[in-house]
């Protein structure tokens, strides 16, 4: 749920929460007063006309009834309570409030029932509720609406800086800008976030330099390793000894490719292969292929290349990495005679090639330095270079095995 | 032919003029960036080989200096550095081709043989060896005046044999010469045997000798003359 959302939600609940409550409570409140107020006028009219019955005259006024009580005659002293009565007027049941109470005239007692009419109070109610409510819902919906313009400018700040940190790459040179508010919370936060960014940046720098110096410091004395068996090898030298330099020489080589491998994965972490163009699927393919076509003929291997019209937006360099890549893993897991095709549509590119099951469970494919066999020659890297590849340009590689084919699946 | 040899690592330095030596080159040698600034001031070089990481500079600024003279020279960056940024920057500043560490000896002979062809007048685009002639401009290859067919591969193949002549020319930098690198170099070995072998039939059945020579385990070597 979004913030503003989240608040604008919250303050409408408790608004219409305080108001309900507030309109039952004003309800009682004046009910009860208004009710008081008439027993009071009631009480006030029974006096009088009990006065009136002490001085002996007759009574005769509408809505009061007298009745002599017989002595000893059981009846309550004072009551009161609700009646309606028929308005020929207003042709209506109307409510009445009435006071019956016993009082002394001289030596006899008299029930006195005196009524008076709510006048319509009934619609007062309506009335008030009516105002109350209506007041109440523009009154909410004003602050709602207050509340959220409010929110926005108050919050505007801190999403134009969210959205700067969404596309923040620390790979990118140029620095990135953050929004000052007159809020503290907000100012001090935009302070953390320059800091933070400025900290991570000298950290990414130091670690580029690192990756850059390790690549020198290991490929310099590996060349120097390699001129040097190269060198020995130009001697005269017994078939032993061959053996031996060659085996040294595959090492190296060995060596080479998983530096090689380790570097470019940290490079790719570090997004260094930022720019993209245009690029025609097809015929990256066939230009790859067509220099190792032999490779896959020599091992009797069948080749289907479907005609790729596709266009994808991606880095040339990673994008000729990872097609090599899977190019190279078919090439080295199909067997002598099998088959490997390569297919694509608007929405995916797919490496099919023949081959029996793996050896390990399919979730570890990816992962680094993972082999069907552990002596194998290969460096294991080429599958997670693929894998980050993918991850850089927000697609993703999916791997099933199906009779007895190895079927891998680039979701773009 | 005369080379500039610039690289701060003594044990590469040597192993590169002890090789373009044998090969019947020139070579002088720089160590440090101002050795190689004198060197380049003084002298002129028909290729330079050039180390982008050098005590006392930056060998992209050597490049500079190189070609605000206007000199001829062919240049080849060597790079421990795989950086297709610095790749791009020394082509920019006129480089000719660049090479990263480690690289087999070979593979930098044929580069340079290669700068070398395309930096002179198309009548050195002619290599002889033995009775063969060959067009490098063509990609043709003539024994007696009469044409040798030969695949595309088989021609490369030949042509770096016979640049890196009377030197054992080992299995995996024909791999990566061929094929480049990101393969599985054990899987080319196969076909570099099959290809050297039609090679060697081909060019035995016109000049009536075997001018390759396999050494065991290691390679091939070219040991016509």
């Amino acid at each position: 749920m979004k913030l503003l959302h989240f608040t604008t939600r919250n303050f409408l609940i408790s608004s219409l929460v305080i108001l309900l409550l507030t309109g039952i409570l004003l309800y009682f409140v004046i009910r009860t007063l208004v009710e008081k107020e008439m027993i009071e006028q009631l009480d006030l009219q029974a006096d009088m006309i009990a006065d009136e019955l002490k001085e002996g005259r007759t009574i005769k006024y509408p809505l009061v009834d007298i009745q002599e009580l017989q002595p000893g005659s059981n009846v309550r002293m004072r009551e009161t309570g609700d009646s309606l009565i028929y308005d020929h007027v207003g042709k209506d049941y109307e409510d009445y409030k009435y006071l019956r109470v016993v009082k002394q005239a001289g030596t006899s007692s008299y029930r006195i029932t005196v009524m008076l009419t709510y006048i319509g109070w009934n619609k007062y109610y309506q009335v008030i509720f009516t105002l109350l409510g209506g007041a109440g819902i523009v009154l909410v919906f004003a602050g709602v609406l207050f509340n959220y313009r409010l929110s926005r400018k108050l919050w505007a700040p801190f999403f134009f800086n969210l959205k700067q940190l969404k596309s923040y790459s620390l790979s990118r040179p140029e620095k990135v800008h953050f929004e000052d508010s007159a809020i503290t919370e907000f100012s001090e936060m935009k302070i953390s976030l320059v800091e933070l960014t400025e900290r991570s940046r000298r950290e990414y720098l130091a670690l580029r330099e690192f990756t850059e110096n390790a690549s020198h410091e290991i490929q310099t004395p590996l060349g120097i390793v390699q001129s040097k068996l190269d060198r020995i090898s130009q001697m005269q030298i017994d078939e032993e000894m061959a053996i031996y330099i060659v085996q040294a020489k595959a090492a190296v080589e060995r060596l080479r490719k998983v530096n090689k491998g380790l570097l470019l994965l940290a490079k790719l972490e570090n997004n260094a292969y930022a720019d993209k163009e245009a690029l025609e699927l097809g015929t990256l393919v066939s230009q790859l292929f067509d220099q190792m076509e032999e490779l896959f003929l020599s091992r009797g291997i069948k080749v289907t290349l479907y005609p790729l019209n596709v266009v994808i937006t991606a880095n040339r360099f990673l994008m000729e990495m990872l097609l090599s890549n899977l190019f190279a893993n078919a090439l080295h897991h199909t067997p002598q005679n099998g088959h490997f095709e390569v297919q694509a549509e608007a929405t995916f590119l797919r490496f099919t090639n023949s081959g029996p099951a793996l050896t390990f469970p399919a979730e570890q494919l990816f992962d680094r330095f993972k082999k069907g066999n552990q002596h194998s020659q290969s460096t294991g890297l080429g599958l997670s270079i693929v894998q980050q590849i993918c991850f850089l340009n927000g697609w993703r590689i999916t791997y099933q095995y199906e009779t007895g084919r190895h079927i891998f699946t680039i979701h773009f | 032919m005369k080379l500039l040899l610039v690289e701060d690592e003594i044990d590469l330095l040597d192993e590169m003029d002890a090789y373009f030596s044998e090969q019947g080159h020139l070579c002088e040698r720089a160590i440090d960036f101002v050795q190689a600034e004198d060197k380049l001031a003084l002298y002129s070089y028909d290729v330079v080989i050039l180390d982008i990481t050098l005590p006392g500079g930056s060998g992209l600024q050597l490049l500079e200096i190189l070609k605000n003279k206007s000199a001829e020279a062919g240049v080849l960056i060597l790079s421990a550095r795989d950086s297709l940024k610095d790749r791009l920057t020394g082509l920019d500043l006129g480089a000719d081709d660049y090479l990263t560490k480690p690289f087999f000896m070979e593979e930098l002979n044929a580069r340079i043989n290669a700068i070398q062809r395309r930096k002179s007048f198309s009548g050195s685009a002619l290599i002889k060896a033995g009775d063969l002639e060959i067009n490098t401009q063509a990609k043709e290859v003539y024994c007696h005046g009469e044409k040798i067919a030969l695949t595309k591969k088989e021609y490369e193949l030949l042509l770096y044999f016979i640049i890196n002549k009377k030197r054992v020319v080992s299995k995996e930098s024909i791999a990566i010469h061929l094929w480049g690198d990101n393969y599985d170099l054990a899987a080319s070995y196969d076909i570099i045997y099959t290809h050297t072998m039609n090679l060697r039939k081909k060019i035995s059945k016109n000049t009536g000798e075997d001018y390759i020579e396999t050494v065991y385990g290691m390679g091939y070597k070219w040991i016509k003359k």
